[in-house]
């Protein structure tokens, strides 16, 4: 039978089909604008790019005409066509692979997803997207949820993982979080990479259902939550649960077993932790960027040194909040109300005042039965029984979902 | 004032305080009301968010009689 190679809102894309897309797909455009993300026209497009060997620039479906032109992007442009190529005809997959791997000038150009401030652009190679992509017989089985939006870092990564392996992909970016428990259970899912913010909002759905077909659950994107791998392991009971730090900048770099990130001994020399606490990468592993100019690299996130070569992520520097000239880390007050029974996901945000300049204030996603009213005090005595009198958010909002950002972030401004 | 006092009360029944019966103008909001600044901070969000008014914008406010005339423009 004809391998799946994606499965999409109720559309099944084997192998075979994107193999005959490939070999009578007309012709190649510099840029991939493709409305709504779909996944099989984002996929197919980077494939043909990299079997032509022309460079592709990839402008998230979500921009408007607007957005592009503040990129700097000639919306003309958008449907220009590479020149033509000899046309290639490949009889299986494992001749597209083959030919995917002797590319030289290709290159991929991505954009950051601009949480603080325009987006910015990055070019990588083959080479730097799939630094941590494992090709092997024994993943020869593995099927992938894709949790992530296509058009970025992190998707990328899990499409390339997935496809230089021919594993199938189930699309649950962004899905209706019901559809997801039956995509588990058709599917058989056995691997899956996801923000914390993705698994908090699923678990609520799998009803305590275990998954034993899962074997690998892979966070990425946002601090990892200790207590939330316990309710991972609980519903995946089998699986290997990893933590990775990766950027648009520097796509994967480090991985952790809990919230220890290891730095690797040849990535030693290009990593360093300033005085400030502040991550630093060297340009080295980065992909290129024009408005690169220095040799490192500020990553904006604030790291914990456990020991030379050990590090905790501790917020992203632009998400702390300034209460009355304490500095508070969201991520530590998130995490504590998390604890709270009947609490799936919180979100702490600042709002401005002309008091303390800054307040903190919760959105907070809770179970269905539980009272409001009593619901708001327990949050408060709980944050005050643990936390400093600033770190207490004073107003508590029930929300039905939290907003998030492109790539699946939660959105704290 | 009685919608004042029903933004008091309710931040007094989220941290766990007894509700007030009455104010009155000349209570002062950190001696009478043992409003920290932390408070008056979610104070002054909880009335600009109902009556669009930051009673803080332009100094400083002690009494609740200060807060009524801040809200009614006076």
């Amino acid at each position: 039978m004809d391998k799946i190679f994606l499965v999409y809102n109720d559309t099944v894309y084997t192998y075979g089909q994107l193999l005959m897309d490939l070999n009578s797909k007309e012709a190649g455009y510099s840029y991939l604008y493709v409305k709504d993300n779909h996944p099989y026209e984002v996929f197919l497009g980077i494939i043909h790019s990299l079997l032509y060997n022309y460079p592709l620039e990839i402008l998230d479906g979500d921009f408007s005409e607007q957005e592009i032109s503040e990129l700097g992007v000639d919306t003309n442009l958008l449907t220009t066509k590479v020149p033509k190529h000899e046309r290639l005809h490949f009889q299986n997959m494992d001749e597209v692979i083959r030919r995917i791997y002797k590319k030289d000038q290709w290159m991929l150009t991505l954009y950051t997803s601009g949480t603080t401030g325009r987006p910015k652009k990055m070019g990588h190679t083959f080479d730097t997207l799939t630094r941590n992509v494992k090709v092997h017989a024994k993943f020869e089985h593995c099927i992938w949820a894709f949790a992530y939006n296509p058009t970025h870092m992190a998707g990328i990564q899990v499409f390339f993982q997935a496809f230089l392996n021919q594993n199938p992909l189930v699309y649950m970016f962004g899905k209706s979080m019901s559809n997801i428990k039956i995509l588990m259970e058709t599917y058989q899912i056995t691997h899956i990479s996801a923000t914390a913010t993705f698994y908090r909002n699923i678990l609520p759905y799998l009803q305590g259902t275990t998954y034993p077909t899962m074997e690998r659950v892979t966070f990425g994107g946002e601090k990892f939550d200790l207590l939330l791998e316990e309710k991972i392991k609980h519903a995946f009971p089998n699986s290997k649960i990893t933590n990775v730090y990766a950027s648009t900048e520097a796509g994967s770099l480090f991985a952790a077993k809990s919230d220890v990130f290891e730095i690797r001994p040849e990535y030693k020399q290009f990593v360093k932790i300033t005085e400030q606490r502040e991550l630093c990468i060297h340009r080295s592993l980065l992909g290129q960027s024009h408005s690169l100019e220095n040799e490192w690299f500020h990553t904006g996130d604030s790291v914990e040194t456990i020991d030379e070569t050990h590090f905790k992520f501790q917020s992203r520097q632009s998400d702390m909040i300034n209460v009355g000239g304490y500095k508070v880390n969201p991520i530590e007050v998130e995490n504590l109300l998390m604890q709270v029974p009947g609490i799936i996901d919180v979100v702490v945000k600042s709002k401005k005042n002309s008091v303390t300049g800054e307040m903190l204030v919760a959105d907070v996603i809770k179970c269905e039965e539980l009272d409001e009213k009593e619901l708001k005090k327990e949050l408060k005595q709980f944050a005050t029984t643990h936390l400093q009198a600033w770190k207490v958010p004073r107003i508590i909002k029930f929300v039905d979902e939290l907003l998030i950002t492109r790539t699946g972030k939660k959105v704290r401004k | 004032m009685d919608q004042l006092l029903l933004i008091i009360n309710e931040m007094r029944e989220e941290d766990g305080n007894a509700p007030l019966e009455m104010l009155e103008d000349s209570m002062d909001l950190r001696d009478d009301l043992v409003l920290d600044s932390l408070m008056l901070a979610e104070l002054t969000v909880r009335i600009e968010s109902e009556f669009n008014v930051d009673i803080f914008e332009d100094g400083i406010v002690q009494t609740v009689g200060e807060i009524i005339a801040k809200i009614e423009g006076k």
